[in-house]
């Protein structure tokens, strides 16, 4: 984590639009948008920069349409994404499971605020973690990031484009109100380097619609309107993609959707750490509360305690080596976030039932280092 | 497996299976005319892509095995045959020819979809299988059940009037509207006029569901057209409009490609010296003032000076969901050492520029959790009201006017501290460019006049 630098070619920009520039070096050139609060600088930046270029940006008439409008650009093959918070997710549900039931690529932001309902459009929130993981039917498991500051809003957009070309399947950059409307400097000019990864195309003469000869290998690709007749569906469907039921092909086709994902946890896996020998407490967190985790522990530390810091930026799948590792020997293990009752502490709970978690939860505003402290 | 054959070599796009539907069925129909019309106009399998929806329509798929088919989900077909018609359009070859098999129930479903995709002008060709109910669910009624018209749900027979798409499509601009009977012989010129047709089109095709239609209303196809006309519902193309010109050509005489590259460098304008600061610990400054007087742009180049002058900075702007009216509030946290929680538990200055700015940092408790060495800097129209005997009261609104006074109080807090140079405020202004430079540059030139006159109410 490097909130911020100091160079002349610094400015400050918001981690909104930071996901934009991401999203644009990964290739993204189709966006498509419904304007909500606090993701609407996203939805206005891409649409000024994508113009800019010829690439498209266009307007939808609620977020259904978004998701859609990118769904129908990548089975194009044009690489998409689209942005919203937890209203206008709750809308996208159906269709997002539609894209990963089609192994279609593409980049949901998911731009929390405070819930449920229309709940505080200008107030932060962490309450959307699990809604974003398990929105789909059947316990499929979703690459989930989640940014804490303006550069990791531009890597993790870049890296979220990448999984969901190499996987095939959209991915969720799960960002929050105070990680997308705030500003802070970051050095235009020497932002790192990520490469740009794109979908294996397809070859005509070996195709199939869902090819794969390991349960986890991610099919090649073809575009519609291509040279290579394409077949997509989101009903069950075999490796031709004719809709059958319970055949054991079609089965394979349903596990295949997740196998190709857990088979790469650990390559997805991606975490801060500021982990010290000997530590008694762990804290566990993510988004913009993770820097509030961090300077707590800092601050302890300097109080002369033992303490270590834990960021997830995979939240899902859940980097469950890097939080056995981080929890080895350590007394008491804390996770904070910004919700009621806990929400990641529930899943990581579900993946290291041997670590007893305890929750730092807050509504209505940032979790505080001393909050944090008090439970370390 | 499946590469796809040149057209010359295809008579017909249909392959060998049989038509999965009930007998008599003008679903299996249309199938026909749909491949008779694409035959007819040398269509390249490659470029025509069939999307479906849910419902007896959706079947179609593997009826087609040559060509492209997308099976989406319910009501979406069009919104994702839109997407991939403006990705074709504006970043492809624009060769796709993309034909939305639609029931009633996705029409109803995604209306929305269908009336954007008209407004647009997305070049793409919609036939609506309308049957009046919902088939394949059981024969309940729909938005396009005619009133009079018995349903497993409506029994009694149904008194709502049935949608009419001519004059939702006529709303919507579309370029191409057509209704007609399943069974009636040009139809498939009536399809193939409409894919050919640059621009949305959409054919409404009336059929009767065997399995519920006919036996609940004790009818046939024949009675279609006379209960259709008895509601006002016309039959033919209704609409055939050369003004409209497809959404994807517009867009590229719009935004040109070739513009800014991928990994494109921001203008740097490195200043041509490096400014100092005198900061030993992180500052959080406060600039409260009212919707549109730049209170915001304020807390701006106040972040880029700082960062200008080695600091690190977060800036957090606040405002209610009106935007226009009431408060602005920027809120920018500066420190020589990198920031990790962005949030403040006192602030150590706080600058109110206007009403709605005192009213809110009074509804936060600002004043109140101020640093005990804090800054109160207020514009001398409000200043009585921090209730404070520390604060600074300046004419920032009357040397300075409104637009100013966010700006000005920056310039004055820091000309008076010295914790940041000026003249970074400056460069700030230049670095960020933009239509307010010259004003921004005459207020900084101001406001320095006034903090030395600066006195306490």
């Amino acid at each position: 984590m490097e909130p911020g630098v100091t160079r002349s070619t610094a400015r400050m920009r918001s981690g909104n639009q930071m996901v934009v520039e991401g999203a644009l070096r990964a290739g993204c050139r189709f966006f498509s948008g419904y304007p909500i609060t606090p993701a609407s600088e996203i939805y206005r930046e891409a649409t000024m920069r994508l113009q800019a270029r010829g690439d498209a940006a266009v307007g939808a008439p609620d977020e259904i349409s978004a998701l859609c409008y990118c769904i129908g650009a990548s089975q194009r093959g044009v690489k998409s994404m689209t942005a919203t918070s937890g209203p206008g997710w709750a809308l996208m549900i159906e269709s997002f499971q539609y894209a990963l039931m089609s192994e279609t690529p593409l980049v949901v932001v998911l731009v929390q605020r405070l819930g449920p309902s229309t709940g505080g459009a200008t107030q932060g929130g962490q309450g959307d973690v699990l809604l974003a993981e398990f929105a789909t039917s059947g316990g499929y498991t979703v690459p989930v990031f989640a940014p804490s500051t303006p550069l990791e809003c531009c890597e993790l957009t870049q890296q979220a484009f990448n999984w969901s070309e190499v996987l095939r399947c959209p991915v969720i950059l799960l960002s929050d109100k105070e990680v997308g409307m705030s500003y802070e400097a970051v050095d235009m000019a020497n932002l790192p380097s990520v490469p740009v990864l794109s979908r294996q195309p397809a070859v005509a003469e070996s195709y199939r619609a869902v090819q794969f000869d390991a349960i986890e290998d991610v099919p090649p690709f073809a575009a519609v309107a291509g040279p290579i007749k394409v077949t997509v569906t989101g009903s069950a469907h075999n490796k031709d993609g004719r809709l059958r039921k319970n055949d054991p092909e079609t089965l394979d086709v349903l596990r295949h959707l997740e196998a190709k994902v857990i088979a790469r946890s650990s390559d997805l896996a991606m975490v801060t750490r500021d982990l010290q020998p000997g530590a008694e407490s762990l804290v566990v967190s993510f988004g913009v509360t993770s820097r509030a985790a961090h300077e707590a522990v800092l601050r302890g530390r300097a109080a002369g305690r033992r303490l270590s810091f834990l960021g997830m930026q995979t939240l899902f799948p859940v980097p469950v080596d890097a939080l056995r590792a981080a929890a080895s020997g350590v007394r008491r293990v804390v996770v904070a976030e910004e919700n009621l009752s806990g929400l990641y502490r529930l899943a990581l709970s579900g993946v290291a039932p041997e670590i007893a978690f305890h929750g730092v939860n807050k509504l209505g505003g940032m979790i505080c280092p001393a909050e944090i402290l008090e439970a370390l | 497996m499946n590469p796809v054959k040149p057209a010359t070599s295809v008579p017909t796009f249909l392959g060998s299976q049989p038509a999965p539907y009930c007998k008599g069925c003008g679903h299996g129909t249309v199938t026909r005319k749909l491949n008779e019309a694409m035959v007819r106009l040398g269509l390249d399998a490659s470029q025509i892509v069939l999307t479906s929806d849910i419902g007896c329509v959706g079947l179609v798929d593997p009826l087609f095995p040559g060509i492209h088919t997308v099976h989406t989900i319910h009501g979406r077909s069009s919104a994702v045959a839109a997407g991939a018609v403006l990705a074709d359009g504006i970043l492809g070859d624009g060769r796709m020819k993309n034909v939305v098999m639609i029931g009633d129930g996705g029409a109803t479903i995604g209306l929305l979809h269908l009336s954007q995709a008209a407004l647009m002008n997305v070049d793409m060709t919609v036939l609506l299988h309308n049957n009046m109910l919902y088939g394949m669910t059981g024969g309940q009624h729909s938005a396009f059940t005619p009133d009079g018209f018995h349903t497993s749900t409506t029994p009694r027979g149904n008194w709502i009037p049935a949608i009419d798409m001519e004059h939702v499509m006529r709303g919507c601009q579309a370029g191409y509207f057509a209704r007609k009977l399943a069974t009636e012989a040009d139809l498939v010129d009536v399809i193939a006029e409409a894919i050919a047709y640059p621009g949305f089109a959409m054919i409404e095709i009336l059929e009767l569901c065997t399995g519920f239609g006919v036996p609940l209303n004790k009818m046939d196809g024949k009675a279609l057209r006379a209960m259709a006309e008895a509601r006002g519902h016309a039959l033919g193309v209704l609409i055939r409009r050369a003004d409209r010109r497809p959404y994807h050509t517009v867009y590229r005489e719009r935004f040109p490609s070739g513009g800014e590259p991928a990994n494109a460098k921001p203008a740097t304008a490195a200043p041509d010296r490096v400014f100092r600061h005198r900061l030993q610990k992180p500052m959080t400054l406060i600039v409260a003032g009212s919707a549109g007087e730049k209170v915001q742009t304020a807390g701006a180049v106040l972040s880029q000076a700082a960062v200008l002058s080695g600091l690190y900075c977060v800036q957090k702007n606040d405002y209610p969901v009106t935007v226009g009216s009431g408060f602005s509030l920027a809120e920018v946290k500066l420190s020589p050492e990198p920031i990790l929680y962005t949030g403040t538990d006192a602030p150590d200055a706080v600058l109110v520029v206007s009403v709605d700015g005192l009213d809110e940092v009074r509804g936060r408790g600002d004043v109140r959790r101020m640093a005990r060495d804090g800054v109160l800097l207020a514009d001398e129209s409000i200043a009585a009201g921090l209730g404070s005997d520390r604060v600074v009261s300046l004419p920032l609104r009357r040397e300075l006017s409104g637009d100013g006074a966010a700006l000005g109080a920056v310039t004055v807090m820091i000309e008076r501290s010295g914790f940041l140079e000026c003249d970074a405020l400056a460069q700030a202004v230049e670095v960020l460019g933009g239509r307010g430079t010259v004003s921004m540059r005459k207020t900084i030139a101001a406001a320095r006049e006034l903090a030395h006159v600066a006195a306490k109410p």
